[in-house]
């Protein structure tokens, strides 16, 4: 018997109760649809967009329809059971699956077609809208108790129709405008990216896993190691990037032995030094503890069976450690994704470059086609690498 | 008294007093080159000996310091109040319901870069401080959300029953018993938030905010090494000296929890 | 002084506790006994209003316990759980005091008080009331238990399995000790439990439950005379019964009068239990004891065969009652 015994029973069992938080996300969307502007029109990519609100830009029976899915949304969480939760599901992915040929009809409402330059921006009712209802899902899938991947299933299905919709007809909106502009560059920069996360990560994987073993061993090093890594994860990115360009540039200068195998004081060395600098402190930290946590019974018991201690390890302690270590790569690669970003300050390409050209030029567009495909990167490998470790382990998904 | 209960209380003093060292340490350090920089023109043109001027003139450091500070504060107080406040909020009977919405986004919002997080504030707040300030607090929410549920959550069932069943009242049980219990896990949050925060707040300086990151971005531009060495080197004793008095805060506060 | 009628408790739709009805006397001792998730605890909980009834009526003293606030009404009834749930970051003597602080007695009395209970539960002052409760053995920490509950002077005690995670000897010394502690303070105790000796030993009042109802309750020599059904049977120890009664009848009450023939060479004092008696007899291969006094002089004789005779007209007196 638990504290929890004294609350009232879970909601989902008994319907009768509204649920709170369904209701209050309607509410906010109902409002940002009504207050915040929809999209914004601009003659060309410079020039501040003038805002436009949802009654113009969708005409009245476009807006009636939104806001009559929000208000339907809110109303099936008034009295939830499993089918309204079920049907709110449904309102909230055709809410987003209406999204961009909500779009379409702005641009057909809005954009002249005399101007080639005139273009569609995205307001900011619209991403609230949008972060809304990513959060409705999230909540739903929880009511609902599903699986992780069935979010995953959604979105992914959500976002082929999007790109469907932006290839063949949202030929006006501005992030496809910039994306058509530089397609090529952009594909290089995703790969440049991924390139260089992966090339960090593998590394920091292979020395902090050697360096865990070897801190296992000597105990010293251990307090030495984690000092020395805490204090470089302190050091803020833009700092520890920064601090290397100097002694590299020198370095490069004056070794030409390392100027030749591609040492320099800007671009990939310096970057992919300070992402290995970062990565290591939680890829140690993880491998660490997650082979000492192993419970010393079961070791014992291993032991007592008779096994040598290179089967022991093979056979109990890694398998056992697994979900733990795979963790620690989880959360190196998702920073090293958005430290990479930061990477593209001093030359080391990658999808940082629109960011800081963006707003360098002000152009908002472009910034949003260097940050939109990092923040999705980091949600892609953070739910695949965080299915495996569930996957892995022993017993199944807990 | 006896002997052993002296040398703990002793050990324990030193302890105390050497979790005080190194803030004092890198404090000094970076109050030297603040003063100290504009003063060692010599060892700076050493590094840059073809460029003309090598000190970072535009700002004094200590203004920079003092805005970049004033950031991380400012962002600080509003997160700390903010998401200790959400994270007490949902643990209660009447918040319970947003409890499983809060704590997936807390642990998913690690997953959002910063600098991803920074860049799409731009478009919607516009350039300068301002934005810099809402993405902060937006990106150092999160943690400290996430620390402050883990620490409530897990003060023992069993000691908040024995709580109310003595006969103290919910606010009672919240501040006499689960806040004193949660406060290292929830200084934790603390600590990493307010150190993402001074490192993003450096990024702050390419959407035009002026603060300790804008002599780095200044040198990178023109190609000025001196100048990315003066601001990383001040940035990077700032997140030393702060993260160290988080480290003797927690010490303390460790100490507190756990001697005689 | 306590009294539940029809009580019952759903959790979802789960019956918990299903209309139950209890009445503790002032200073009675009453044990619920029961497997676990039998509804035990829950009842208890009930008393304090840990957890709100569903159904029925609660009298604490005759008022309905709905008329008492409930922050109000926990700080008149002591609690002592399994864990403790001592606060770990405060020193022995504040967990102690915590009620007296709670009710805003002067500092003065509050420490005297925490001193007196300390004292009167075998814990010196000045090696324990600083230490924190991480540093105390099981057995140290649940005697803090109890003096936190006593803080206040309540006179009810509610206690849920307090010895139940302590090795069996510390287990029995804190069970001697409440049972001294009882007959010294004369609490109104409500104590759950699924040890049946410890029940048997303490409690006057003895409350079998099973899937939230009470099968069976009376004095504990009245149920392990006439256990209503195979499970409290089975609960008061199956075979062995038979024991467990003798462990709680003295031998003063069995004993006769010295007869004709020599007196044993095997003596027993009068306020030993007949089980020990029946022990001793299987041990020195006798069937006759002679009862001894204080002294040790000679007061009576005890044989098995009138043990034996006795309880068959015993079981029969009762069965016609």
């Amino acid at each position: 018997m638990s504290l929890l015994d004294a609350l009232p029973t879970p909601r989902l069992g008994r319907g009768g109760y509204p649920n709170a938080v369904l209701i209050s996300l309607s509410v906010v969307m109902l409002a940002a649809v009504w207050g915040l502007d929809t999209v914004s029109v601009a003659p060309n990519r410079i020039v501040q967009g003038e805002s436009v609100h949802v009654q113009n830009a969708f005409g009245w029976p476009g807006a009636l329809l939104v806001s009559l899915l929000v208000i339907a949304l809110g109303s099936l969480a008034y009295q939830p059971s499993r089918i309204h939760y079920w049907a709110a599901l449904g309102v909230v992915v055709l809410l987003l699956v209406l999204m961009p040929f909500g779009l379409m009809v702005a641009s057909h409402f809005l954009i002249d077609p005399e101007l080639p330059q005139a273009r569609l921006g995205i307001g900011g009712g619209y991403w609230v809208v949008l972060f809304i209802s990513l959060l409705g899902i999230v909540e739903l899938r929880l009511r609902l108790g599903l699986k992780r991947l069935w979010p995953v299933f959604i979105l992914s299905g959500v976002g082929l129709i999007w790109w469907l919709c932006a290839w063949l007809w949202l030929k006006d909106l501005a992030l496809v405008q910039e994306f058509k502009a530089r397609d090529h560059q952009f594909i290089q920069a995703i790969r440049q990216h991924i390139i260089l996360v992966s090339t960090a990560v593998s590394v920091s994987v292979v020395m902090g896993t050697l360096l865990a073993l070897l801190m296992r061993r000597f105990a010293r090093l251990q307090k030495v190691a984690f000092a020395l890594l805490n204090f470089l994860q302190t050091i803020p990115s833009l700092a520890l990037f920064g601090l290397l360009l100097a002694p590299l540039a020198w370095l490069a200068a004056n070794v030409p032995f390392l100027a030749k195998v591609g040492v320099s004081g800007i671009g990939n060395t310096p970057a992919l030094i300070a992402l290995v600098a970062y990565s290591l402190l939680p890829m140690v930290r993880n491998t660490y503890t997650a082979l000492e946590e192993v419970s010393p019974d079961t070791l014992e018991a291993a032991s007592a069976m008779g096994m040598h201690r290179i089967q022991r390890f093979w056979q109990v302690r890694l398998p056992l450690a697994l979900p733990v270590l795979l963790e620690g790569v989880r959360i190196t690669t998702v920073q090293a994704i958005g430290l990479t970003a930061v990477a593209a300050l001093i030359g080391a390409g990658g999808l940082g470059t629109f960011i800081f050209q963006g707003l360098g030029q002000a152009a908002m567009d472009m910034v949003l086609l260097g940050a939109l495909p990092i923040l999705i990167l980091a949600l892609l490998v953070d739910a695949g690498l965080g299915a495996l470790a569930e996957a892995l382990r022993p017993g199944g998904v807990q | 008294m006896k002997p052993d209960v002296k040398r703990v209380i002793r050990s324990t003093q030193a302890t105390a007093m050497t979790a005080w060292l190194w803030p004092f340490l890198w404090g000094t350090l970076l109050a030297i080159c603040i003063v100290g920089i504009p003063h060692a023109q010599g060892i700076f043109q050493w590094i840059e000996p073809d460029v003309r001027q090598v000190i970072y003139q535009r700002t004094p450091f200590y203004v920079l310091l003092e805005r970049h500070v004033l950031v991380v504060g400012v962002a600080a107080v509003v997160t700390i109040s903010l998401g200790v406040g959400a994270g007490i909020a949902v643990t209660r009977r009447k918040g319970q319901d947003f409890l499983p919405l809060v704590s997936q986004l807390a642990s998913l919002g690690q997953t959002f870069p910063p600098v991803a997080v920074l860049a799409l504030a731009v478009p919607v707040l516009g350039f300068g401080t301002l934005p810099i300030i809402v993405a902060l607090m937006l990106y150092g929410l999160l943690p400290i959300v996430r620390n402050t549920l883990a620490g409530l959550q897990d003060v023992d069932k069993d000691i908040k029953t024995a709580a109310r069943a003595v006969g103290l009242t919910p606010l009672q049980v919240l501040y006499q018993v689960e806040l004193p219990l949660a406060a290292p896990v929830i200084l934790a949050g603390i600590r990493t938030s307010v150190t993402i925060n001074i490192a993003t707040a450096a990024l702050g300086a390419t959407v035009g905010a002026s603060n300790l990151g804008d002599p780095i971005i200044a040198g990178i531009i023109n190609n000025n090494m001196a100048y990315v060495i003066q601001g990383a080197l001040v940035i990077a004793l700032l997140a030393l000296t702060v993260d160290s008095v988080f480290d003797a805060l927690q010490t303390r506060l460790r100490l507190r929890l756990s001697s005689s | 002084m306590i009294e539940l009628s029809h009580v019952s408790k759903y959790f979802g739709t789960e019956m918990a506790v299903d209309a139950i009805n209890l009445k503790v006397e002032k200073g009675q001792f009453c044990a619920l006994v029961g497997t676990s998730g039998c509804g035990k605890s829950t009842t208890l909980r009930m008393i304090n209003r840990l957890i709100e009834k569903s159904d029925g009526e609660i009298t604490l003293d005759g008022q309905a316990i709905e008329a008492y606030d409930p922050v109000k009404l926990r700080r008149r009834i002591g609690y002592v759980i399994q864990s403790t749930g001592l606060f770990p970051h405060w020193t022995v003597a504040r967990n102690i005091g915590l009620v007296p602080r709670l009710l805003k007695w002067p500092a003065k009395d509050i420490q005297a008080r925490v001193e007196e209970l300390m004292g009167l539960l075998g814990l010196p002052v000045a090696e324990f009331a600083h230490k924190y409760p991480h540093q105390l053995s099981g057995g140290q920490a649940q005697r803090v238990g109890v003096a936190r509950a006593l803080a206040a002077d309540p006179d009810i005690l509610l206690m849920d399995e307090p010895f139940g995670a302590l090795d069996p000897i510390t287990r029995v010394k804190l069970q001697d000790e409440l049972a001294g502690l009882q007959a010294r303070l004369h609490k109104t105790v409500v104590f759950v439990t699924h040890d049946m000796d410890e029940a048997l030993k303490l409690a006057n009042h003895l409350v079998v439950m099973r899937d939230g109802h009470i099968v069976q309750q009376g004095t504990p020599l009245s149920l392990l005379q006439h256990p209503k059904d195979p499970f409290v049977e089975s609960l008061l120890g199956g075979l062995e019964r038979g024991l467990k009664q003798a462990a709680l009848t003295r031998v003063k009450d069995h004993m006769s009068s010295m007869g004709p023939t020599l007196p044993s060479q095997f003596r027993i004092p009068a306020d030993f239990s007949l089980r020990q008696a029946l022990s001793m007899m299987l041990r020195d291969h006798t069937d006759r004891l002679a009862v001894v006094d204080q002294q040790d002089v000679p007061i009576g004789e005890l044989s098995l065969r009138k043990i034996v005779k006795e309880a068959q007209l015993e079981k029969g007196s009762m069965r016609e009652a």
